[in-house]
């Protein structure tokens, strides 16, 4: 690895390298800032389905509508907490939203970077889930980490530009960290159990991937108004 | 600090330094009729990067280095593993059809199916299982094995993901999302092993969390949570700074640095992983 994808990332647009870093990432931090005031709108596709975008920037939209849901789930459950959740479970919970906040509005930042449009503020609804016990939320809760742990999986060798790589490498460790957890509260041991890690043949000790449509039917189930992911790249 | 005499000594260690610094940093080329030393002395913050990066350690150059350096990273934690199942010391709390043998036979599994993968990926260029792993007091205690356990899988989710993008740009699609899969059941073996050390088997250590909170290392060693090299591409597990952004306050709210650190696992060079493992196994 030769240069800091990472700094490139965000500071590509500048141009910059070597000992300019320190200024360029003051610059980079104020076009930010001025970028996320003038974002345009992405143009619905059709009366009432919103497109992802295309290329990386879509698969950046992608990923940054996950981490919405998952941050618009735990806000609502942490919210109403079910009476049979311990402070235990709170607490965990608390933090695994603290950490899909920040993932959010990072992606946030970097989609305003490359230039893409965003879905910002989607709306959600839970109301297909039931909420109102612990097993339900914990049960909801392993769905969802289960679900984008499989995205980002299949996502990530979809990027054509591979400074986004490292940093969704950085993410989805995380996210199955959670997924772990998820499991092992409602099930003790069941942090990579067969319904997410092949047990045997010839993919045995691989976690499952899904493709963008895949989780794309599973994210629009619990959108108001849905998104499209037909430009996005797919191979 | 004196940076020339910084420079003297890295000509020392290094003779071509000089010439390394200004092939690989294009500012510094581009200050060309300035003397180099003068360039650097100009710029004092970039020398520890620049140094950093003309050495990078991620010293592996083809697909099938980065496979057999999994490979030896696999048949280190399926060892570990097979040992602590056999292991006397271990035997009153892995008892048979306990949730603990269950996990930690789950993850021996696993690492097996992961040893065949990148076996059967590397054909006849895998190399043989090292004669022996020797994890010294690993297995004296349940939890010395457990905070060995956290040890390797962390420092496993870290080393995979310092390879991704090696693995990116030496054009193998295939072998990139394998890795990637790898890679997530690593991280969940890691945070069940940390979620295990909370346990009153283990000494309830309910401070653990399952994900990697600042750089604390509960016991392991410091290494393992520390920065890699480059630091700037491989920062140590207490990093706040994603893209440029310091997201404790960048983001336009206010975050703790605990929940920011936590909320990303940082890679790892293959060089600082190496020196990791064969600080606690010879092998």
């Amino acid at each position: 690895m030769s240069d800091s994808v990472v700094t490139k990332f965000l500071t590509r647009s500048l141009h910059r390298r070597s000992f300019f870093r320190i200024g360029g990432a003051v610059a980079a931090a104020t076009t930010l800032t001025l970028a996320g005031c003038g974002d345009d709108p992405v143009a619905p596709t059709g009366s009432s389905v919103l497109s992802l975008g295309q290329a990386d920037a879509g698969l950046l939209n992608y990923i940054y509508v996950l981490e919405q849901l998952e941050a618009a789930f735990y806000q609502q459950v942490l919210a109403a907490a079910p009476a049979d959740m311990s402070t235990e479970d709170k607490d965990l919970l608390t933090q695994i939203y603290q950490h899909e906040v920040v993932h959010r509005e990072l992606l946030l930042q970097a989609l305003s970077v490359a230039g893409a449009g965003v879905l910002s503020n989607l709306e959600f609804t839970f109301a297909s889930l039931s909420l109102s016990s612990r097993s339900g939320v914990l049960t909801a809760a392993r769905m969802f980490e289960d679900l984008i742990v499989a995205a980002y999986n299949g996502a990530a060798p979809l990027f054509a530009d591979g400074t986004y790589l490292l940093l969704l490498g950085k993410i989805v460790s995380v996210e199955a960290r959670h997924a772990a957890l998820m499991h092992d509260l409602l099930q003790p041991g069941s942090f990579a159990d067969n319904s997410v890690v092949e047990a045997s043949g010839t993919f045995a000790g691989l976690e499952r991937t899904l493709t963008v449509a895949e989780v794309i039917t599973e994210l629009n189930k619990y959108l108001v108004i849905k998104v499209s992911a037909d430009n996005l790249p797919t191979a | 600090m004196n940076l020339f005499n910084i420079i003297s000594e890295l000509e020392k260690v290094d003779p071509e330094i000089m010439d390394r610094l200004s092939h690989r940093r294009s500012a510094l080329s581009a200050l060309g009729s300035l003397g180099k030393k003068m360039a650097l002395a100009a710029a004092p913050i970039a020398i520890g990067s620049a140094f950093n990066k003309a050495v990078g350690q991620n010293t592996l150059n083809t697909a099938n280095e980065v496979l057999n350096y999994a490979l030896l990273l696999e048949y280190l934690e399926e060892d570990f593993y097979a040992q602590a199942l056999a292991a006397p010391t271990l035997a009153a709390n892995l008892t048979s059809g306990s949730a603990a043998r269950g996990a930690i036979q789950t993850i021996k599994n696993h690492e097996t199916a992961h040893v065949n993968l990148l076996k059967a990926a590397l054909g006849t260029n895998a190399n043989p299982r090292p004669a022996s792993f020797d994890f010294g007091n690993a297995f004296l205690t349940y939890p010395t094995f457990l905070t060995f356990a956290q040890a390797f899988e962390d420092t496993g989710v870290r080393a995979y993901k310092g390879q991704a993008t090696k693995i990116q740009s030496a054009n193998q699609p295939a072998i990139l999302q394998t890795a990637l899969q790898i890679h997530s059941v690593e991280a969940r073996h890691a945070a069940h092993i940390r979620y295990m050390r909370r346990g009153a088997a283990a000494g309830g250590q309910s401070n653990i969390m399952p994900w990697v909170v600042g750089k604390e290392a509960n016991g392991a060693p410091d290494a393992v949570y520390g920065a890699g090299n480059p630091a700037a591409t491989f920062p140590a597990e207490d990093n706040i700074t994603q893209a440029t952004l310091t997201l404790t306050t960048g983001l336009g709210a206010t975050y703790t640095a605990a929940d920011v650190s936590a909320a990303f696992d940082e890679g790892l060079d293959n060089t600082t992983v190496t020196t990791i493992a064969r600080s606690v196994v010879t092998f």
